[in-house]
């Protein structure tokens, strides 16, 4: 995840941060929309058809995307593999 | 992320739904980029459609390019974009700026084009939109992230007010948009709008300064309709279900 996160903003940002599971996208890691939409292609390129990333960030309204952090995308992730 | 060249440059898209039979092709704002369109509007349009979504030139992921900001090169790079991805013929909406665009679309390619919406499109003549453009610095960034971003609810942090800076600071000082934009102050008065024969809905925020640019639209376009939803300018992330349902309605009828 960390790999993804630095590819989408950069390694001397990624360098000055200390990211944890509470770490949010918006707040903490700073990323904008772009970069989330940039961030959200790499998850879908590299998980494939098993996860409906899109689909479930579409269900957020902005409030929950600006809260978004990575625990969440994790346990989203393990969610949909283990219920295949 | 998927980045495909147009007349040699590179132009980020995004695309949902490829096998529906009717496209849909979604244009962002100036300063924006398509992800005004792709978290919760493109995924309820794409319930039936195949969604298209690119970003603008020097936007989002796209190619920087110095030149060809004018109504007439935007809608150049849109009828290319339209041909290498074999869009025949598409539904097409388009925010603030890329209001603009796809109007002009309708104007210049009817053919290509079946319905249009139109969100908070600006009168290009209006004082404030061409004062922003001829003002802008640093401090005015600043002031306007601490004063008017805040029916956005997106607060913004060092690394993000530098890229936008930047970003700013590209398009204003080293492209021609300001005197591209200057060259469309009539673009409102020009009689192919009148002669415009599609079906056309105009989403405006009943808050916004450009509702009376939509009031003006509505009077000069034959076949329009005017619905002012809750919010101002920035209604695309303020009601993002209720336009996305109503485009998609519209375009389903």
């Amino acid at each position: 995840m960390k790999q993804f996160i630095t590819e989408v903003i950069g390694e001397e940002f990624v360098e000055e941060m200390d990211i944890t599971p509470e770490s949010s996208f918006t707040k903490d890691l700073e990323m904008d929309s772009i970069e989330i939409v940039s961030f959200s292609e790499k998850i879908k390129a590299h998980f494939g058809d098993q996860i409906d990333f899109t689909g479930w960030l579409s269900a957020m309204d902005l409030d929950q995307l600006i809260h978004l952090n990575l625990e969440m995308i994790i346990n989203y992730i393990y969610e949909c593999q283990s219920s295949k | 992320m998927p980045v495909i060249k147009v007349n040699q440059r590179d132009v980020h898209i995004q695309e949902l739904n490829k096998g529906a039979a009717e496209t849909v092709l979604l244009i962002h704002g100036m300063f924006s980029n398509l992800s005004v369109y792709y978290f919760n509007i493109a995924p309820v349009l794409a319930a039936d459609f195949h969604v298209v979504m690119y970003d603008l030139k020097s936007h989002g992921m796209s190619e920087r390019v110095q030149e060809g900001y004018d109504l007439h090169s935007m809608t150049d790079d849109l009828y290319a974009l339209m041909e290498v991805l074999n869009l025949d013929k598409v539904h097409l909406a388009g925010y603030s700026f890329g209001g603009l665009i796809a109007l002009k679309m309708a104007v210049r390619f009817p053919e290509r084009l079946k319905k249009l919406v139109l969100i908070e499109v600006p009168d290009p003549n209006d004082a404030e939109t061409r004062g922003i453009i001829e003002e802008y610095s640093r401090e005015f960034l600043e002031h306007y992230v601490a004063n008017f971003t805040d029916t956005t609810k997106v607060k913004m942090g060092k690394r993000q007010m530098d890229r936008n800076h930047r970003m700013y600071e590209y398009l204003f000082e080293q492209t021609s948009i300001k005197s591209d934009m200057v060259q469309e102050s009539g673009f409102f008065d020009a009689p192919e709008i009148h002669r415009m024969e599609k079906d056309t809905l105009l989403l405006y925020g009943s808050a916004s300064n450009c509702l009376e640019a939509g009031k003006q639209l509505n009077k000069k376009i034959s076949r329009s309709d005017l619905i002012p939803l809750n919010g101002d300018h920035n209604i695309p992330v303020q009601e993002p279900i209720m336009i996305a349902e109503l485009i998609s309605g519209f375009f389903k009828n």
